[in-house]
Protein backbone atom coordinates (compact mmCIF):
# COMPACT_ATOMS: atom_id res chain seq x y z
CA UNK A 1 0.00 0.00 0.00
CA UNK A 2 2.98 2.30 0.65
CA UNK A 3 1.18 4.77 2.86
CA UNK A 4 3.45 7.32 4.42
CA UNK A 5 2.33 7.90 8.01
CA UNK A 6 4.55 10.95 8.39
CA UNK A 7 2.82 12.63 5.45
CA UNK A 8 -0.56 11.78 6.97
CA UNK A 9 0.53 13.36 10.23
CA UNK A 10 1.62 16.48 8.37
CA UNK A 11 -1.68 16.80 6.53
CA UNK A 12 -3.58 16.51 9.81
CA UNK A 13 -1.26 18.86 11.64
CA UNK A 14 -1.42 21.56 8.97
CA UNK A 15 -5.23 21.21 8.79
CA UNK A 16 -5.51 21.59 12.55
CA UNK A 17 -3.31 24.68 12.51
CA UNK A 18 -5.39 26.28 9.74
CA UNK A 19 -8.59 25.41 11.62
CA UNK A 20 -7.35 27.06 14.81
CA UNK A 21 -6.29 30.23 13.00
CA UNK A 22 -9.59 30.37 11.09
CA UNK A 23 -11.61 29.78 14.26
CA UNK A 24 -9.72 32.54 16.03
CA UNK A 25 -10.61 35.13 13.39
CA UNK A 26 -14.07 33.80 12.56
CA UNK A 27 -16.84 35.92 14.18
CA UNK A 28 -18.86 32.69 14.49
CA UNK A 29 -15.85 30.89 15.99
CA UNK A 30 -16.34 28.56 18.95
CA UNK A 31 -14.76 28.51 22.39
CA UNK A 32 -12.20 25.77 22.56
CA UNK A 33 -13.84 24.08 25.54
CA UNK A 34 -17.59 23.62 25.30
CA UNK A 35 -19.60 24.43 28.40
CA UNK A 36 -22.42 22.13 29.34
CA UNK A 37 -25.84 23.69 28.77
CA UNK A 38 -27.29 24.14 32.25
CA UNK A 39 -31.05 24.48 32.35
CA UNK A 40 -32.36 27.25 34.54
CA UNK A 41 -35.72 26.33 36.01
CA UNK A 42 -38.60 28.66 36.45
CA UNK A 43 -38.91 28.94 40.22
CA UNK A 44 -41.79 26.66 41.14
CA UNK A 45 -42.67 28.83 44.15
CA UNK A 46 -43.26 31.62 41.67
CA UNK A 47 -45.61 29.49 39.68
CA UNK A 48 -47.62 28.70 42.78
CA UNK A 49 -48.06 32.35 43.56
CA UNK A 50 -51.17 33.66 41.90
CA UNK A 51 -49.71 37.18 41.74
CA UNK A 52 -47.05 35.87 39.48
CA UNK A 53 -49.26 34.49 36.76
CA UNK A 54 -47.59 35.23 33.51
CA UNK A 55 -50.72 36.58 31.90
CA UNK A 56 -53.74 38.09 33.53
CA UNK A 57 -57.22 36.70 33.05
CA UNK A 58 -58.07 39.30 30.45
CA UNK A 59 -55.26 37.92 28.35
CA UNK A 60 -57.08 34.71 27.72
CA UNK A 61 -58.53 36.36 24.70
CA UNK A 62 -55.06 36.89 23.39
CA UNK A 63 -53.38 39.50 21.16
CA UNK A 64 -52.24 42.62 23.05
CA UNK A 65 -50.61 40.54 25.71
CA UNK A 66 -47.95 42.95 26.89
CA UNK A 67 -50.54 45.51 27.92
CA UNK A 68 -52.32 42.94 30.00
CA UNK A 69 -49.40 41.46 31.88
CA UNK A 70 -49.47 41.51 35.64
CA UNK A 71 -47.25 44.11 37.21
CA UNK A 72 -44.60 41.60 38.26
CA UNK A 73 -44.02 40.24 34.79
CA UNK A 74 -44.75 43.21 32.63
CA UNK A 75 -42.10 43.57 29.95
CA UNK A 76 -39.79 41.43 31.99
CA UNK A 77 -37.45 39.61 29.67
CA UNK A 78 -35.80 36.37 30.72
CA UNK A 79 -32.03 36.15 30.93
CA UNK A 80 -32.18 32.87 29.06
CA UNK A 81 -34.88 30.35 28.14
CA UNK A 82 -36.22 28.83 31.34
CA UNK A 83 -37.27 25.24 31.81
CA UNK A 84 -40.76 24.56 33.10
CA UNK A 85 -42.63 21.45 34.14
CA UNK A 86 -46.08 20.19 33.28
CA UNK A 87 -48.10 22.15 35.84
CA UNK A 88 -46.65 25.49 34.80
CA UNK A 89 -46.88 24.59 31.12
CA UNK A 90 -50.56 23.77 31.54
CA UNK A 91 -51.11 27.06 33.31
CA UNK A 92 -49.55 28.88 30.36
CA UNK A 93 -51.59 26.78 27.94
CA UNK A 94 -54.78 27.92 29.68
CA UNK A 95 -53.64 31.50 29.22
CA UNK A 96 -53.33 31.00 25.46
CA UNK A 97 -49.57 31.23 25.38
CA UNK A 98 -48.22 30.01 22.05
CA UNK A 99 -46.72 26.51 22.14
CA UNK A 100 -44.07 25.63 19.57
CA UNK A 101 -43.44 21.99 18.70
CA UNK A 102 -39.75 21.50 17.85
CA UNK A 103 -40.15 17.94 16.58
CA UNK A 104 -39.97 16.90 12.90
CA UNK A 105 -43.03 17.56 10.71
CA UNK A 106 -44.07 13.87 10.63
CA UNK A 107 -44.18 13.58 14.43
CA UNK A 108 -46.10 16.85 14.68
CA UNK A 109 -48.64 15.52 12.18
CA UNK A 110 -49.17 12.38 14.28
CA UNK A 111 -50.32 14.52 17.18
CA UNK A 112 -49.41 17.68 19.06
CA UNK A 113 -50.50 19.95 21.88
CA UNK A 114 -53.74 21.68 20.92
CA UNK A 115 -53.08 24.93 19.10
CA UNK A 116 -49.31 24.38 18.89
CA UNK A 117 -47.41 25.42 15.79
CA UNK A 118 -44.58 23.39 14.32
CA UNK A 119 -41.09 24.81 13.92
CA UNK A 120 -38.84 21.74 13.58
CA UNK A 121 -35.42 22.59 14.98
CA UNK A 122 -33.77 20.82 12.07
CA UNK A 123 -35.09 22.92 9.27
CA UNK A 124 -36.00 26.00 11.27
CA UNK A 125 -34.50 28.24 8.57
CA UNK A 126 -37.39 27.21 6.33
CA UNK A 127 -39.81 28.42 8.96
CA UNK A 128 -38.66 32.03 9.01
CA UNK A 129 -42.00 33.14 7.57
CA UNK A 130 -43.86 31.50 10.47
CA UNK A 131 -41.54 33.19 12.93
CA UNK A 132 -41.93 36.57 11.28
CA UNK A 133 -45.62 36.57 12.23
CA UNK A 134 -44.82 36.17 15.93
CA UNK A 135 -44.09 39.41 17.81
CA UNK A 136 -40.76 39.41 19.64
CA UNK A 137 -42.37 40.24 22.98
CA UNK A 138 -44.77 37.29 22.91
CA UNK A 139 -44.44 34.50 25.45
CA UNK A 140 -43.48 31.21 23.81
CA UNK A 141 -43.21 27.66 25.06
CA UNK A 142 -41.10 25.15 23.14
CA UNK A 143 -41.45 21.42 23.57
CA UNK A 144 -40.41 18.13 22.04
CA UNK A 145 -40.91 14.48 23.06
CA UNK A 146 -40.00 14.59 26.71
CA UNK A 147 -37.19 14.60 29.22
CA UNK A 148 -34.52 13.05 27.05
CA UNK A 149 -34.98 15.10 23.89
CA UNK A 150 -33.18 18.39 23.53
CA UNK A 151 -34.84 19.84 20.41
CA UNK A 152 -36.96 22.11 22.60
CA UNK A 153 -33.86 23.46 24.37
CA UNK A 154 -32.04 23.98 21.08
CA UNK A 155 -35.03 25.73 19.52
CA UNK A 156 -35.55 27.76 22.69
CA UNK A 157 -31.94 28.94 22.53
CA UNK A 158 -32.26 29.73 18.81
CA UNK A 159 -35.46 31.73 19.33
CA UNK A 160 -33.82 33.55 22.22
CA UNK A 161 -30.90 34.50 19.97
CA UNK A 162 -33.38 35.73 17.37
CA UNK A 163 -34.77 38.20 19.90
CA UNK A 164 -37.61 36.29 21.57
CA UNK A 165 -36.76 36.99 25.18
CA UNK A 166 -39.75 35.30 26.79
CA UNK A 167 -39.14 31.70 25.89
CA UNK A 168 -39.94 28.76 28.14
CA UNK A 169 -38.84 25.21 27.51
CA UNK A 170 -41.45 22.65 28.53
CA UNK A 171 -39.23 19.88 29.85
CA UNK A 172 -41.72 17.03 30.14
CA UNK A 173 -42.90 17.73 26.61
CA UNK A 174 -45.33 15.72 24.56
CA UNK A 175 -45.00 12.54 26.67
CA UNK A 176 -45.99 14.24 29.94
CA UNK A 177 -48.80 16.11 28.21
CA UNK A 178 -50.35 12.98 26.73
CA UNK A 179 -49.92 11.02 29.98
CA UNK A 180 -52.10 13.60 31.74
CA UNK A 181 -54.73 13.62 29.00
CA UNK A 182 -54.33 17.32 28.35
CA UNK A 183 -55.80 18.69 25.11
CA UNK A 184 -54.19 17.51 21.91
CA UNK A 185 -55.04 17.61 18.25
CA UNK A 186 -53.88 15.90 15.05
CA UNK B 1 -9.04 -6.89 -9.67
CA UNK B 2 -8.02 -5.53 -13.05
CA UNK B 3 -11.13 -3.38 -13.14
CA UNK B 4 -10.26 -1.89 -9.77
CA UNK B 5 -6.89 -0.80 -11.15
CA UNK B 6 -8.52 0.93 -14.11
CA UNK B 7 -7.15 4.47 -14.08
CA UNK B 8 -10.44 6.01 -15.22
CA UNK B 9 -12.40 4.28 -12.47
CA UNK B 10 -9.82 5.30 -9.87
CA UNK B 11 -9.91 8.86 -11.21
CA UNK B 12 -13.72 8.92 -11.03
CA UNK B 13 -13.73 7.67 -7.42
CA UNK B 14 -11.06 10.22 -6.54
CA UNK B 15 -13.04 13.12 -7.99
CA UNK B 16 -16.32 12.04 -6.40
CA UNK B 17 -14.79 11.51 -2.94
CA UNK B 18 -12.80 14.73 -3.27
CA UNK B 19 -15.88 16.81 -4.07
CA UNK B 20 -17.99 15.13 -1.36
CA UNK B 21 -15.43 15.90 1.33
CA UNK B 22 -14.81 19.44 0.10
CA UNK B 23 -18.55 20.09 0.22
CA UNK B 24 -18.93 18.41 3.63
CA UNK B 25 -16.00 20.39 5.01
CA UNK B 26 -17.25 23.76 3.72
CA UNK B 27 -20.78 23.14 5.04
CA UNK B 28 -19.45 22.45 8.52
CA UNK B 29 -16.96 25.30 8.46
CA UNK B 30 -19.76 27.72 7.56
CA UNK B 31 -21.83 26.69 10.59
CA UNK B 32 -19.49 25.60 13.40
CA UNK B 33 -22.13 25.82 16.12
CA UNK B 34 -24.51 23.69 14.08
CA UNK B 35 -21.84 21.05 13.61
CA UNK B 36 -20.97 21.16 17.32
CA UNK B 37 -24.64 20.55 18.13
CA UNK B 38 -24.72 17.63 15.71
CA UNK B 39 -21.68 16.08 17.39
CA UNK B 40 -23.13 16.56 20.87
CA UNK B 41 -26.43 15.00 19.76
CA UNK B 42 -24.61 11.69 19.24
CA UNK B 43 -23.80 11.75 22.97
CA UNK B 44 -20.63 9.77 22.40
CA UNK B 45 -18.05 12.38 23.38
CA UNK B 46 -17.56 14.30 26.62
CA UNK B 47 -19.27 17.65 26.14
CA UNK B 48 -16.08 19.64 26.73
CA UNK B 49 -14.37 17.98 23.74
CA UNK B 50 -17.17 18.70 21.26
CA UNK B 51 -15.97 22.13 20.14
CA UNK B 52 -12.41 20.90 19.60
CA UNK B 53 -13.72 18.36 17.10
CA UNK B 54 -16.17 20.84 15.58
CA UNK B 55 -13.34 23.28 14.92
CA UNK B 56 -10.74 20.88 13.53
CA UNK B 57 -12.57 18.01 11.78
CA UNK B 58 -14.11 20.07 8.95
CA UNK B 59 -10.73 21.49 7.96
CA UNK B 60 -9.13 18.05 7.85
CA UNK B 61 -12.04 16.95 5.63
CA UNK B 62 -11.72 19.99 3.39
CA UNK B 63 -7.97 19.77 2.95
CA UNK B 64 -7.99 15.99 2.46
CA UNK B 65 -10.76 16.48 -0.12
CA UNK B 66 -8.86 19.21 -1.96
CA UNK B 67 -5.61 17.22 -2.04
CA UNK B 68 -7.53 14.19 -3.24
CA UNK B 69 -9.19 16.20 -5.99
CA UNK B 70 -5.85 17.48 -7.24
CA UNK B 71 -4.26 14.05 -7.00
CA UNK B 72 -1.76 15.01 -4.31
CA UNK B 73 -0.79 12.23 -1.85
CA UNK B 74 -3.84 10.25 -2.94
CA UNK B 75 -3.24 7.15 -0.81
CA UNK B 76 -2.54 9.16 2.31
CA UNK B 77 -5.61 11.37 1.89
CA UNK B 78 -7.80 8.40 1.02
CA UNK B 79 -6.71 6.70 4.21
CA UNK B 80 -7.58 9.80 6.24
CA UNK B 81 -11.00 9.89 4.58
CA UNK B 82 -11.41 6.13 5.10
CA UNK B 83 -10.67 6.53 8.81
CA UNK B 84 -13.23 9.33 9.13
CA UNK B 85 -15.87 7.39 7.24
CA UNK B 86 -15.39 4.36 9.49
CA UNK B 87 -15.68 6.48 12.65
CA UNK B 88 -18.78 8.30 11.34
CA UNK B 89 -20.39 5.03 10.31
CA UNK B 90 -19.78 3.43 13.71
CA UNK B 91 -21.28 6.53 15.38
CA UNK B 92 -24.38 6.31 13.16
CA UNK B 93 -24.79 2.57 13.87
CA UNK B 94 -24.49 3.10 17.64
CA UNK B 95 -27.02 5.94 17.51
CA UNK B 96 -29.47 3.86 15.47
CA UNK B 97 -29.20 1.04 18.00
CA UNK B 98 -29.83 3.52 20.81
CA UNK B 99 -32.93 4.70 18.97
CA UNK B 100 -31.74 8.28 18.59
CA UNK B 101 -33.61 10.21 15.95
CA UNK B 102 -30.92 12.78 15.23
CA UNK B 103 -29.36 14.79 12.46
CA UNK B 104 -26.21 13.13 11.12
CA UNK B 105 -24.23 16.35 10.82
CA UNK B 106 -22.72 15.13 7.55
CA UNK B 107 -23.65 17.87 5.09
CA UNK B 108 -25.18 20.69 7.09
CA UNK B 109 -28.78 20.59 8.29
CA UNK B 110 -31.52 18.26 7.09
CA UNK B 111 -29.79 14.86 7.01
CA UNK B 112 -31.29 12.41 9.47
CA UNK B 113 -29.37 9.28 10.33
CA UNK B 114 -30.79 6.05 8.97
CA UNK B 115 -30.22 3.15 6.62
CA UNK B 116 -29.84 5.47 3.64
CA UNK B 117 -27.01 7.25 5.42
CA UNK B 118 -25.37 3.93 6.24
CA UNK B 119 -25.59 2.84 2.61
CA UNK B 120 -24.04 6.11 1.45
CA UNK B 121 -21.22 5.71 3.94
CA UNK B 122 -20.65 2.10 2.94
CA UNK B 123 -20.30 3.07 -0.73
CA UNK B 124 -17.85 5.83 0.18
CA UNK B 125 -15.88 3.39 2.37
CA UNK B 126 -15.57 0.99 -0.56
CA UNK B 127 -14.34 3.86 -2.76
CA UNK B 128 -11.84 5.02 -0.11
CA UNK B 129 -10.51 1.47 0.38
CA UNK B 130 -9.96 1.09 -3.37
CA UNK B 131 -8.14 4.44 -3.55
CA UNK B 132 -6.06 3.67 -0.45
CA UNK B 133 -4.88 0.43 -2.04
CA UNK B 134 -4.39 1.49 -5.64
CA UNK B 135 -4.00 5.28 -5.57
CA UNK B 136 -4.80 7.34 -8.66
CA UNK B 137 -2.13 8.98 -10.77
CA UNK B 138 -4.39 10.09 -13.58
CA UNK B 139 -4.60 13.88 -13.99
CA UNK B 140 -2.60 14.68 -10.92
CA UNK B 141 -1.10 18.08 -10.29
CA UNK B 142 2.37 17.00 -9.18
CA UNK B 143 4.68 14.55 -10.92
CA UNK B 144 5.57 12.77 -7.70
CA UNK B 145 3.40 10.76 -5.31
Amino acid sequence: MNINLIKISWIILVSILISLVYNHFNPKGLNFIRQERVLIWEDSSDSDNSDNEILSEEDNNNSAQTDELTQNEKNENLEQPKAIKLDFAYKLFNQNVKFIDARPVEEFAEGHIKGAINIPFYGSEEYESVLNKIPKDEYLVTYCDGDDCDLSILLGDELFEKGYKKVYVFYGGWNDWVKNNYPIEK
Amino acid sequence: MKLLKNKYLLFLIRIILGFIFIYAGIEKISDPEGFALSISNYRLLPIWTVNIFAITLPWIELIAGLLLLFGILVKENSSIILFFLCVFTIAVIISLFRGLNIECGCFGKGNQIGLLKLTENLLMIIGAVILTFFGSDYFKITGKD
